[in-house]
């Protein structure tokens, strides 16, 4: 294994975390990493030592989510599966108040255009600066922030009547 | 900047020194300010929350064969048995400190996992999440078999060690889409499974009464 090789290794987490804010379905979001991966490797020549591999994995991953969703759209409408048993380490009541949260969340991100999925996603599940987020969407950051606002305002408004 | 933006960028932390504290001295003053800066925050929290569990879990192997792929010229290398074996050891383990991988080439097959039971029980025509396709003996005497998991995407060779099987090679295996419910294993079985299989094989693959008999002694060397 080579740095970069290790490199991607120790991001496989955080680009399984990023996808699963894409995708629902835990097989399709883990397809969808490995797809970044072997695109990431592919052109290896365009990383350069020193830029964050992180913010460049995940603007692979955004445009293969593009071009899938957009094969996607045309062929079905049909949201995935939900996913159960994501917070299995936790017990009764505690366990089944996160899962019903984390289950209106993802509900909530699922219903976001993609855009405005994105722009939340890589802020506050990856904790991105507003300048890294813009790069990774490449767009300007003003851009970013209009995005961010409309998918923050509509997943308050989504969640307002079943915020526990 | 509009007002929302001002305030996300106060919660998501964008906000200089400057502006900040001239921020905090406008929600000191105006309580529906505050309670939009709280509302904005707690979603942020819950969003961190609701995905944060995808971190903890173990990364497939599939995934971390993949960022192990030498790339040359856009053909995968794939890790010859052998060499799989002795040098991808696939637990590299920054950042997933949690479990350790239940799953490593070279390693043995955890008996809690559907694979472990495949390997134990099926028989190469038997339906389920994991398919037997050869099974045959190697130079040592051990028992070899070859399969494909659909939940976990992988396709291997795990060979029969004492009382566990050992991962000997695995690669990222899809079942093909045309064909879910494919029958014949073999003529799914990935190149780099058949190219381990035939640097272990010993003499001919088992037949179905052989497999069967050997199953049903727990695959022990005789």
């Amino acid at each position: 294994m080579d740095r970069l090789e290790r490199a991607i290794v120790d991001l496989l987490p955080r680009l399984r975390r990023f996808a699963r804010t894409l995708s629902r379905d835990m097989a399709d979001a883990d397809d969808l990493v490995q797809q970044t991966v072997e695109r990431a490797l592919v052109h290896r020549g365009q990383w350069r030592l020193g830029t964050r591999l992180d913010s460049w994995m995940f603007r692979i991953m955004k445009n293969a989510w593009i071009d899938e969703s957009r094969a996607r759209r045309r062929r079905t409408a049909v949201l995935a599966p939900e996913e159960d048993g994501a917070n299995t380490g936790l017990d009764g009541a505690q366990a089944l108040e996160a899962r019903l949260e984390a289950r209106a969340v993802a509900d909530a991100m699922g219903r976001l255009p993609d855009d405005q999925r994105l722009a939340v996603a890589l802020v506050l599940v990856e904790g991105l600066s507003y300048r890294e987020a813009a790069e990774v969407l490449e767009v300007p950051q003003g851009t970013l922030t209009s995005r961010l606002g409309r998918g923050r305002a509509a997943l308050l408004a989504d969640l307002a009547g079943g915020a526990p | 900047m509009s007002e929302l933006e001002q305030l996300m960028a106060y919660v998501d932390g964008e906000l200089d020194a400057a502006d900040r504290a001239a921020f905090e001295a406008r929600m000191a003053a105006e309580p529906e300010l505050a309670a939009q800066v709280a509302a904005h925050s707690a979603l942020a929290d819950q969003i961190g929350r609701t995905y944060a569990p995808a971190l903890q879990e173990e990364v497939p192997l599939r995934l971390r064969l993949a960022a192990q792929a030498a790339n040359d010229g856009g053909t995968r290398r794939l890790a010859p048995w052998i060499a799989a074996a002795a040098s991808l050891v696939i637990g590299v383990l920054a950042g997933q400190a949690i479990q350790p991988p239940p799953l490593a080439v070279g390693g043995a097959v955890p008996a809690r996992l559907a694979l472990a039971k495949a390997l134990d029980r099926d028989l190469a025509a038997d339906p389920g999440p994991v398919r037997i396709g050869l099974t045959f003996r190697d130079a040592r005497g051990r028992y070899c078999r070859t399969f494909e998991s659909a939940q976990d995407r992988l396709a291997g060779l795990a060979c029969r060690d004492g009382a566990r099987w050992r991962l000997e090679t695995a690669t990222a295996w899809a079942a093909a889409a045309s064909q879910p419910d494919y029958r014949t294993a073999a003529s799914e079985t990935p190149p780099a499974v058949l190219a381990a299989v035939d640097a272990a094989m010993a003499g001919q693959a088992l037949d179905a009464a052989q497999e069967r008999a050997a199953r049903d002694q727990g695959w022990r060397q005789q």
